[in-house]
């Protein structure tokens, strides 16, 4: 092993301690799960995870007992920070360590047409709407939403059916109605 | 009538969104995202702890050197004549901060193995290159032959490749490999200034900047070849 491979070993040991990698181990396939559904590309959304936990590593003041939802409101923001990215016309997100290069005619082809119309909406609407409607459609209640996004319980409903007509607005703006 | 238009709306929005989970089948890979993690968070660490002992030892220098009666003198003489370099390396440190995809590559002047001034900003119109790598590191060696292809194809199509170097040993280091490995692209000696502006994490880096220099594409690790050949292609076609 080289040098660099040496330090780099010997660093690993100390990167993450026991309880975190708990927390990792607990959390991490449902994070993934929760970006997937925001950008579509499972790999992609592997790497963005890993993301997700080294923020949380950088922040011992967030792995408390709310880290669960803390991980959600990563895990969305994170996938809308990709959304938008792919939306300045970066098709290449990353250049580094993934098999298989561009895709193919055919991967493109077999691209849910429709999950991507609801995704550019997504993109579209104002982050703050789409974390809302995002991390309630995960399951999380009204108070958790509150606690999750800083804001008042008492005004989760009226805010999400807001988020929700704005959504619906802006869909029929680029796809027309269904 | 209004709480059924409210509640129409409510279940379409449910259904779009339900409409994208992931395939059931799929199970994310936790073993290989926590190897990744403990690589990624290990290589953090290391890198700080090379600024915190680089700037350490830089201090004590500095120090040293000003306690020596005649040098400040000396130094006051030398800074006169490196006024311009100066400015240079204040406009990159401004620009570090906020360094991501989308945003102006930072500025910087190096000279290149003869003696050449390279300036970045002397290259809008093209696409450029820039890879951060040392002698010793064993994935900028595998990737190195990749941007010698780049070099070769794409240099009369306005693809402009500029390597880093960041090895102390300088050009009696750094000289000597380029012969070996037949690096006929840029090649410049880092400073701690544009290390610092570029976020140097671990090498290799590139960074992909686009012929208005903003920064395309940048990254950590041995570049995908096949995907960054693409990617100089869409830069060059635009």
């Amino acid at each position: 092993m080289s040098m660099e491979g040496e330090a780099l070993a010997a660093m690993a040991a100390e990167a993450a301690s026991p309880d975190f990698e708990r927390i990792f181990r607990r959390h991490f396939e449902r994070v993934a799960r929760v970006l997937a559904r925001v950008i579509g590309d499972p790999t992609r959304a592997e790497e963005l995870a890993v993301e997700v936990f080294l923020k949380l590593w950088r922040a011992p003041q967030a792995q408390g007992e709310r880290v669960g939802g803390w991980l959600y409101r990563a895990a969305v923001r994170k996938g809308l920070d990709e959304l938008r990215r792919r939306t300045r016309r970066h098709r290449y997100g990353y250049m580094s360590g993934r098999d298989g290069g561009p895709p193919t005619p055919e991967e493109i082809h077999a691209t849910n047409e429709q999950q991507e119309k609801v995704r550019r909406v997504l993109a579209a609407i104002p982050r703050r709407e789409a974390e809302l409607l995002l991390l309630h459609s995960h399951g999380l209640t009204y108070e958790e939403l509150a606690t999750a996004l800083d804001l008042n319980p008492v005004s989760v409903g009226t805010l999400l059916s807001r988020a929700r007509l704005t959504f619906r607005k802006e869909y029929v703006k680029r796809h027309g109605e269904q | 009538m209004e709480n059924n238009r409210q509640a129409d709306v409510e279940n379409w929005v449910s259904d779009q969104l339900a409409g994208l989970d992931p395939d059931e089948d799929w199970r994310p890979n936790v073993a290989q995202g926590l190897a990744r993690f403990r690589g990624r968070s290990a290589k953090r660490n290391m890198g700080a702890r090379w600024w915190v002992w680089a700037a350490a030892v830089a201090v004590a220098s500095c120090l040293s050197i000003l306690a020596i009666p005649g040098t400040r003198d000396l130094l006051g003489r030398l800074g006169e004549g490196s006024a311009s370099r100066i400015v240079n390396i204040g406009q990159v440190w401004a620009a570090s901060s906020t360094l991501r995809e989308g945003k102006l590559a930072p500025d910087f002047s190096l000279k290149d193995a003869d003696g050449k001034e390279i300036h970045l900003a002397a290259y809008k119109g093209k696409v450029v290159l820039l890879n951060f790598w040392a002698t010793w590191c064993d994935g900028c060696k595998v990737e190195i032959p990749y941007l010698i292809d780049f070099d070769q194809k794409y240099r009369s199509k306005g693809l402009v490749v500029i390597g880093v170097s960041t090895d102390n040993g300088g050009w009696a280091t750094v000289k000597p490999f380029l012969s070996q490995k037949g690096i006929h692209y840029r090649v410049v000696l880092g400073t701690d200034a544009i290390e610092k502006a570029y976020g140097l994490s671990a090498m290799p880096m590139t960074f992909l900047i686009d012929s208005k220099g903003r920064i395309d594409a940048m990254s950590v690790g041995i570049i995908n070849k096949s995907a960054s050949e693409a990617e100089i292609l869409r830069l060059l076609g635009k």
